[in-house]
Formats: C-alpha cells, structure tokens, sequence
C-alpha cells in the first residue's frame, strides 16, 4: 500500500484509508495527536529556563578570550570585584577539574585555567545584580595572555605538533583517528569494472536553537545545589558537576525545565552550569546566566567540517564491491563527542547497501577554532552526502537510473553488515518506491529541460547506540510509574524532551497500555532527584529506550490490576481489560469499572501501587576495539528526491520540492514523525544551500547571528511530501524506530545529484553557493564537466581565501 | 549621556539646537539600538523623536507626495497614497527586516542611516525624492542624491531633522522595477538592491542600485545610454560596462564583488529588457 503524505495539502492528518488495519489493534498510538505541552507552547505559557526568575537572583555574565591561542600569563579580577554591584568573580583556578563527556578525553575546563584555545574561550565570570553592571564587571578583568601560533587549516594541524592545542594529549595536535578494514578492499576494487574515485567537502553548520543556553543555581544552606539548565542530558552534566565541583552527587540536583531547541548542541555540560553552580555557592544567593546570541554561535558542538575522499568499486551491473574513505576532520578545539564522531564517519555508511568489502581512515584534528560536536545526524551527513553523489557517478558511468542502482546494493533486512552491525527491520526498498511514485521520477527525471532537475539520495541512521559513553552494566532508560487514587498515572522518567515529543510519547505509551485517556497520564522528566536515570536527548535514543522502559513498567502495572480486579471479579486474569479508562470482563458486558476503582482494588490488594521499567541494548557490534560505536538496537531508513531549479545567471539553486520516504518502524504518532522529517528536511536543505559557520583565519566567526547565518525563512522551505514507511521492528516499542535525524541526511546529496540534472554540473563541495554555481558552469561552458567541477573547487578556495562568502 | 523624549518638531529642533557630531536622533531604534548594545555608539545627546505624531504623516501636495520621516516600514506598506504615487518605496519598505522590524523601522532612520545595503533609499533615488531638513536656523529641501553623501554619512547637520520626504508626482508612461537579491529569501541584507525609474524610450532614467559601492548610487553611464535610445540587443553590453564604470563592489560576509557585479548584471538586462525596443525601432 503507498504511503500517506502526512503533510502539505489534501492529506488531512488521521484520515483512515478503506483496507488500512495496520493500527486498529491500537486506542492511542499510530493517530496524530497533540503533544502533552502543546496548548503551552502556543499559549506561551511554558516555563524554559530563563523564564525562572527567583528571589534574590543574580545575573552572571562569562568573559571570553579575544585570541584564538594564547598562554594566560596572569588574570586579575581585583577591579571587576571593586565594581559596586558585583557580587562575586569566579575563575579558572578556582575550578581546574576537566570535564567531557567521553570519559578519555576530558579536556575541557570550566574556565580557561592556563591557556585558551579559540576566540570565546570562556575565561572568567562575574555575578552581579544585573547584566549590565555584569558585562561592565567584566570589561574590568584584566588578562595578560601571551599569544601562541594559532591553527586555522586541519591540514597544518595534522603536521604541525607543536605548539600543541592540549599539552597533554598523545597524538601532538591529532584528536583521534580510526583506521578499520572489513574485507579485501584492495582486492575488490581492482577487480570492479567501473572505479570512482573523488574528493569531496563538508563546510560546517551549527545548530541555531531559537532558545539560547540558559542556566540557573540556586545553593541552600543544607548545601543541595540545584541548577536548572537547558540541557538535553540532565544525567552527563549531574555527573560533570560533581566532578569539577568536587562535591557529592547526591548533593546537587539537575533539572531541566522546557527546552527551545537543542539539536545536538546542548549535549556538552557548558561552561555556563559550572559557572551558576560555582557563583551561587559563593554568594549564597540564586544566580542565572543567559548566553547571548554570540555566545551560542562561539559555543558551537556543530556540525564538523570535513574533507572526505572517496573511491567506490563496481560491478558493470552497479553492484558495489568495496569503498574506500579517507576523512579529515576538523575539530576545533576541545574534544567534545569527537572520539564517536571520529568513529561515526566511517561506522554508519554500511547501509542501506551493502558493501562487500570497505575501508576507512578517519582523522580528528584539534584547530583554534569553535569546538565541534554532534549535531543532528551525527557525524554521519557528511560521508552520507560524500557516499551518495559518489553512487550517483557510478551510475552515470554505467548509464544507470540513480533510483535502480540503489535498489540493486540494497543490503536486505535482518543481516549483519561488512562491520558488524544487526540491522532489523529494513523498509529502504519501499522508501525508494514511495519516492519514485510520488516525484513521477520515471516520466520526469531527465525530461524537465535545461536549468530543472530531479535527484536521489537514500541513508539510514541509528535507533540510540549501545555504546553508553561511560562504561556500566546498568538500564540505558529507566522509567517509574506513579499512581494516584484520583486514577492520575504519573510518569517519571530521566528523559530530555527537546521539542522532539518524547513525553508525549511516553504518555501514549502509559495510555495505550493502561486503556487511559493521555490526559490522564502526566510526565514528569529530566529531574535528577525525582526520576530514574535516562542517558538523554542523543543519538535517537529517546523514544526507542526510553518508550521500551515506558512500556515495560506500565505492563507491570497493567498486571498488578489485571490480577487484583480478577481475584475481586473471581474470574480468570485473561477476562479483564483495561479499555479507554475502564476495567472490563470481556465475558460479562455488564461488569465493568472506572479505572479509578480499579486501582483502589489493586491498592488495597497489593500495596502502593507503582512500578519501574528499563530498557538496555542486547549486546551488539562488531567484535573489534570501536564496534559496538555506530551499533544500534535498531536503524531508521530514508530516501529523498529533491526536485530544483538552477538560475544559470545568478547562479541560485531553488529546490522547489523534496519528496521523503521515512522508515520509522511504527509511527507512535504520525504527525509528530512528519514534524520530524519536515524539520530535518528543511535543517539539511538549509546546510546545502545558505548556511555556513566559517570562521575566518584569525578564528573570527563570519557572522555570529541570525541574520548573517542564514536559517531559511518559511518563505526559503519548498514544498515537503513526508511519506511514513512502516517495517515494524521487532525490537522497538510497538515497532518504532527513530525519525528525528535519519531524514536529514539524504538532502544535501539528493540537491547535488538534483542539480546535476538539471545543468549538468557535479557540485561536490557544500555549501552550494550562487558562485560556486556560477563558477562551475563558467568552467563547464569552457570545456567538459570534468574541468568543470574542478575549477569550481579551485574558485571556491579562492573565495574561501578572499573571506568571500556569495 | 543627555537624552530627550520630544513631543513635537519643535521641540526636537530646540533640543537639535546643542547637538554635536557625537549626537544621535531616535527613531525606531531598528538601528541605534543594536549600535548602544554592541558598545559602537556612545551618544553625548539622544534626541527621542518616536512619539512626534506629527513625523508621521503621508500627503499629496502640489510638489507631489509628501512622506512623513517617522513613517514606519508598515505605514508605507498600508498606504494607499504610497501604493499610488512611490509604489517602489512599498516593495522597498517589504523587503526591510521581519514584520517585527517593519513595525519600528522609519523612513527617515533608513535614510540618516544612509548604509550602502539599505532598502529604502535606492527606492528614493530612482523616484526622484527630494529631502526636507528642519532646524531652528530654517528649513531647506535637498535632492536625495546629495543628501547621502558617503558611507553612513550624510548632509543633514547635527541640529537638523529631516522632516519629510517630497515624492514627484509619478509623469505618464513610467517603468518602475524594484528588486533585491539577499542571502536568502526573506530577512537578510542585500547583496545586490536595484531600483529603477524609466520614461517612454528611455527617457528621464533613474537606474538606482545598493549595496554596490560605499553608498547608494546612481548607474549614470547606464542612464545617458538609455536616454540616447539604446536598443534591446546593445542592452547586455551597456549594462556590463555601466556596472564596470559606475559601481564598486566589494567582498564582504554576505557576498564577493565579482558576484554583486555578475548578479546585478542579470536583474538590470532582465528588469530592463522587456521595456526596451529591439534594433530598428529604437529611436
């Protein structure tokens, strides 16, 4: 059966099909729902962190460093503490435990306590009774640095040692890098009948949250620190704080209010928490610092620029036989998730096609620049776009349809990958269908004239790691179920909602398996004192960990009243339902309770009623040093045609409409997927063709707002058809798999692929800019497409070295 | 720093009188507030001028439409006189900021502004707008030409206001064409902004273009050709060595020189082509 288009126009969002069964079996899942926040969202009335305001608060502000290497020689706060309203300064000495959330490579400091690596570089923070006299605090401290050779190329730094970025780190200025070989790839690509072989380049993107980082503190005079924060993993910075502030965990408590945003980048503890945390122990009072736009485009974690090199073996009927990768990666200048991003680059290319035989070499390298980090799609958008323009080559080679040659390497379901790693559920095939059908590919790619085009590109992304960043043997997810004689079922779980939904889902998951209305059902999350732990808001993880927990308590529940109210009924278990807030003898129709009275019977039977619920990944992997790194309980699968328009005069790319298949296992809620796609489309799309965080020579930020990082515009989006593809995995909840990051990827290389049909250029290195284009035609004109894409590479150094931005 | 709310122009003028260099006039802040927040601007005197009713006005007079400087982005964008008689200055006034921004941003800070990039003032230069400047001295009318005299400079004194703005009444036959290319569709700062007016076979052309040198600028090669009666086909070559001879380009964050050179090439061949005879026809 097609797919339903869950957006756009003419496709109302539930509309049941005649013959669609797939989720009658379900009272609450599988149908577009509200989100449980919702009603507060649009009212405005949902409390994100800087809307805290506390008795007494102070306001904190962070000074940065101006150079992008540099010794500090001596800082002195004596007139920033003279400064009437200043309540108290805090510095790098005072805190000088690294923290990071890989536990190998904490390298990064609260504030900078010897040197600073990039221009931001947080150094010393001031508590006063308002920003401003703050920032004039500030402006107060003295530092004397002495300038160190700062590193802009990823290039140099890989050569280059001395002087190193971390003193102490092994590999001179190399972060981490990752050599691993599965089969003969030598071998398989010197017997391909078509070989391609080509370099391609990521530039860097940051997240651009609406909502900017934000912390609160507040220490009582028991000494329980409390911070709010807009992070999206409560439990990693629980952790950082007690380790850089060198006090008991069971002393602080992390909440974190709604969230405007994350994407990835508020995955790091930031300097900010340490700070509120550290300033309200000194003053004794609630204090609260709030980034400014600036500071968020210089805190970064984005998006890491890469250049990738790439050669594909095939056989004469398009069946590749090895790839082979070599990536260069620019991290900035702290280590951040960069050890799994290292490892992401090579790990999650093995699907959705199978590769015989594959090779990667992947390399970190710190420069003095914003630190990089994970940011929607994980490492994994840039070899993806790299891998799939490469694929399209080869079926240019072979004289291929783009659509066939993917479906010819489709690696299959339930199989094991060149590296390891247990795919389930694999709706890839139908997700190319769906994208053929609904973009008329067959009659219209090729067919549109010069100047419009239709390209291709397909992915797959993980469903949360079993990789748990610090080694345990504990639950991934943990979640506790609450009841109240009111019939109220209150849910706690460690969770991160960013935005994502995932308290909605863990609501309709307690519904549908208690037969409750999900109004009756309230979540609280992301509080250390009250919720089990959840490893957070990353990697996809929420909704699969977490929902699996959510429904092992609540069948735990579901049992304990399901045995009282049997014993009460003197009938078999079998005989009672829980149905749309009742209890129910299926053989009896005249027997029946509100769920309330149900769980007075199971209360008063069995104790409080309650109960706890987890979720931990079987054991996955290759059985390598880094296999179980890119191995997930289960993967999503994408394929997108992006139709565009290229303006062969000014050189502007218009994609006028992006078709997505999604696999997503079960659509928990269908209008929350089609968010999802929507979103990533859009965020990816916006990569391609106007983003950019370039950060220039002397490690200056281009444009360090949101005017000059350009976010696309409602009127920038095209036309979206999000068709939900659902496999059913046998390991998710209900069959869900992840939809927040996979339907990122294929976009930037389905625009490429997309233009080459349209005009006949091969954009190779993103950002695809009106002079790049302009630049690549030029030299198309002069003679073949060969020249061509190269002379666009060379005009786009050339830019890049004018401080040119088209 | 002195700073005076006035309520009326005469009040603004008696508190212009003491003004220095260092002096700044407050309007919709879209501009001088992001300046005091980035630390650029330390005023010694802030002259208020927001709540002055009577800056805010639009009027057909004899000399033609008369604009009222404290008119927002939003008024310009309502007025049914405005869409009448400086059409272009509404397309300007769309093009400025988000809604947000269009509802502060007046038609006189835009112009004291005078920044190359601004939307507003090329729309000016291509109706022929006459500037009008009040202070205790007296009052004088300027061309907007000579008002913006450089980069973020301009002719207006420091104990001047500009007051209003004079449209000419739009003459027969005219072929007006706005147009922005940014860095994306909405919200952003031009790369290349082009306004122009057009007569019945060229005649009286005022080809105005922003972003493309240190300040607004008009393409007066460009002009001359199309007043001698250029033809559709010679239209290509005229407009490349305009742009060579007239313009300034620079690289910058938003875009290079060679692209704004290239791009404004293309709109003005594609917003002028259609107006122009082919070869034969011409004059």
């Amino acid at each position: 059966m097609a797919a339903r288009d869950q957006h756009g126009p003419g496709a109302p969002f539930g509309a049941e099909q005649p013959g669609d069964k797939r989720n009658t079996d379900f009272r609450v899942v599988g149908k577009p729902r509200q989100k449980v926040d919702g009603l507060a969202k649009a009212t405005g009335a949902l409390q994100y962190a800087d809307d805290i305001a506390l008795p007494g608060m102070l306001h904190a502000k962070t000074l940065r460093s101006p150079h992008a290497h540099a010794r500090i020689v001596r800082v002195d706060c004596a007139r920033a503490l003279a400064l009437p309203g200043v309540h108290a300064v805090v510095t790098g000495a005072e805190m000088p435990i690294k923290f990071g959330v890989i536990p190998w490579t904490q390298d990064e400091n609260a504030l900078a306590v010897d040197r600073v690596r990039f221009i931001g570089d947080p150094v010393a923070a001031v508590a006063a009774v308002d920003e401003d006299t703050a920032n004039a605090a500030c402006r107060l401290i003295e530092v004397e640095y002495e300038l160190l050779h700062a590193f802009s190329d990823p290039r140099e730094a890989l050569t280059r040692a001395e002087p190193a970025i971390h003193a102490d780190n092994k590999h001179g200025n190399v972060s981490k890098h990752v050599h691993l070989s599965f089969g003969d790839v030598d071998a398989e690509i010197a017997r391909a009948d078509v070989v391609v072989e080509d370099e391609y380049e990521f530039h860097g993107t940051t997240h651009a949250p609406i909502e900017p980082h934000c912390a609160v503190a507040t220490y009582a005079a028991d000494g329980l620190l409390t911070v709010w924060s807009s992070t999206q993993i409560t439990h990693y910075v629980h952790r950082a704080l007690a380790r850089v502030l060198e006090l008991p965990p069971q002393r602080i408590r992390v909440i974190q209010p709604a969230l405007g945003g994350a994407f990835g980048g508020k995955s790091d503890p930031f300097s900010l928490e340490f700070c509120v945390a550290k300033l309200a122990m000194k003053t004794r009072r609630p204090v609260k610092m709030l980034y400014t736009r600036e500071e968020v485009f210089y805190c970064h974690r984005g998006r890491h620029p890469m250049q990738l090199a790439y050669k594909t073996g095939a056989t004469k009927d398009g069946r590749v036989l090895g790839v082979d990768a070599r990536i260069l990666i620019d991290g900035g200048s702290y280590s951040s998730f960069g050890l799994v991003t290292t490892y992401y680059a090579g790990q999650l290319l093995t699907g959705p096609y199978a590769f015989p035989s594959y090779r990667f070499d992947s390399t970190r390298v710190f420069t003095n620049k914003p630190p990089c980090g994970p940011k929607r799609g994980h490492g994994s958008v840039q070899p993806r776009f790299a891998f799939e323009v490469q694929l399209d080559q080869v079926a240019e080679k072979l004289a291929l349809d783009p659509i066939e040659i993917r479906r010819r390497n489709f690696v299959g379901e339930h199989v094991t990958t060149v590296n390891g790693q247990r795919i389930t559920s694999n709706g890839f095939l139908q997700c190319l269908d769906e994208v053929e059908r609904a973009s008329g590919w067959k009659a219209r790619r090729g067919q549109l004239g010069y100047g419009r085009g239709l390209g291709v590109a397909g992915s797959m992304y993980i469903s949360g790691t079993n990789y748990p960043v610090y080694p345990n043997e504990m639950p991934q997810a943990g979640v506790q179920l609450k009841v109240d004689r009111s019939g109220l079922v209150t849910v706690f779980t460690g969770g991160n909602d960013i935005g994502q939904g995932s308290n909605s889902v863990a609501a309709y998951l307690v519904a549908e398996e208690l037969g409750l209305e999900v109004s009756d059902v309230r979540v609280v999350a992301a509080d250390t004192d009250l919720c089990p732990v959840d490893l957070g808001a990353y990697s996809s993880r929420v909704t699969f960990m977490v929902g699996n927990a959510t429904i092992d308590a609540a069948r735990k529940l579901r049992r304990q009243v399901v045995k009282a109210v049997a014993e009460a009924w003197k009938c078999a278990e079998r005989r009672v339902r829980l149905i749309e807030g009742r209890c129910i003898d299926l053989e009896d129709p005249q027997r029946s309770l509100p769920m309330r009275e149900a769980f007075h019977i199971a209360e008063a039977r069995f104790d409080t009623l309650g109960a706890t619920g987890s979720y931990n990944t079987p054991k996955l992997g290759g059985d390598y040093r880094g296999g179980t790194i890119g191995a997930s309980p289960a993967y999503s699968f994408t394929a997108h045609v992006a139709e565009v328009t290229v303006d062969v005069e000014t050189g502007r790319i218009t994609c006028d409409k992006v078709w997505v298949a999604h696999d997503c296992g079960r659509a928990l809620n269908p209008m929350l997927v089609a968010g999802q796609m929507e979103g990533s489309v859009y965020m990816g799309l916006a990569e391609a063709l106007l983003e950019n965080h370039e950060v220039n020579r002397f490690g200056l930020h281009s444009g360090p707002n949101l005017l000059d990082y350009r976010i696309p515009t409602s009127v920038d989006t095209p036309e979206l058809a999000a068709l939900i593809v659902e496999s059913l995995d046998p390991e998710g909840p209900y069959g869900a798999k992840e939809a927040g990051e996979g339907p990122l990827h294929p976009i930037l290389p389905a625009l490429s692929n997309a233009v080459y049909d349209a005009v006949g250029i091969r954009l190779k290195k993103l950002p695809f800019t009106p002079g790049k284009v302009l630049a690549a035609l030029r030299a198309a004109r002069a003679g073949g497409t060969e020249r061509a894409t190269d002379a666009a590479s060379a005009h786009s150094a050339a830019a890049r070295a004018a401080k040119g931005a088209h | 720093m002195r700073v005076v709310v006035a309520r009326s122009i005469d009040a603004a003028l008696a508190a212009l009188a003491s003004a220095t260099e260092a002096s700044r006039i407050l309007a919709g802040g879209t501009d001088l507030c992001v300046e005091f927040e980035s630390g650029r601007t330390r005023p010694d005197l802030v002259v208020e001028v927001g709540r002055v009713a009577e800056l805010r006005f639009v009027r057909e007079t004899q000399a033609g439409l008369e604009i009222g400087a404290g008119s927002t982005c939003a008024d310009l964008l309502r007025s049914a006189p405005v869409a009448r008689g400086a059409d272009l200055l509404a397309l300007a006034a769309r093009e400025v900021g988000a809604v947000q921004i269009q509802n502060r941003a007046t038609l006189g800070g835009n112009l004291v502004t005078a920044s190359p990039a601004a939307d507003l003032v090329p729309a000016l230069f291509a109706l022929g707008a006459r500037v009008r400047l009040a202070s205790l001295a007296g009052r004088r009318e300027l061309l907007v030409e000579e008002f913006v005299t450089g980069y973020r400079a301009t002719a207006r004194r420091p104990d001047e206001l500009v007051e209003s703005v004079v449209i000419p009444p739009r003459p027969a036959g005219e072929h007006r064409a706005f147009h922005k290319v940014g860095t994306r569709r909405a919200q952003s700062i031009s790369k290349v902004v082009v306004a122009l007016a057009l007569g019945p076979r060229g005649a009286g052309a005022r080809i105005a273009a922003g972003s493309v040198a240190e300040r607004t600028l008009r393409l007066a090669t460009l002009e001359a050709a199309l007043a001698r009666g250029l033809a559709r086909e010679r239209l290509a070559q005229a407009v490349a060595h305009a742009v060579a001879l007239d313009t300034r380009p620079r690289d910058d964050v938003r875009s290079t020189a060679r692209y704004r050179r290239a791009v404004l090439e293309r709109v003005l061949v594609r917003v002028l082509g259609p107006w122009l005879e082919p070869e034969g026809n011409a004059a």
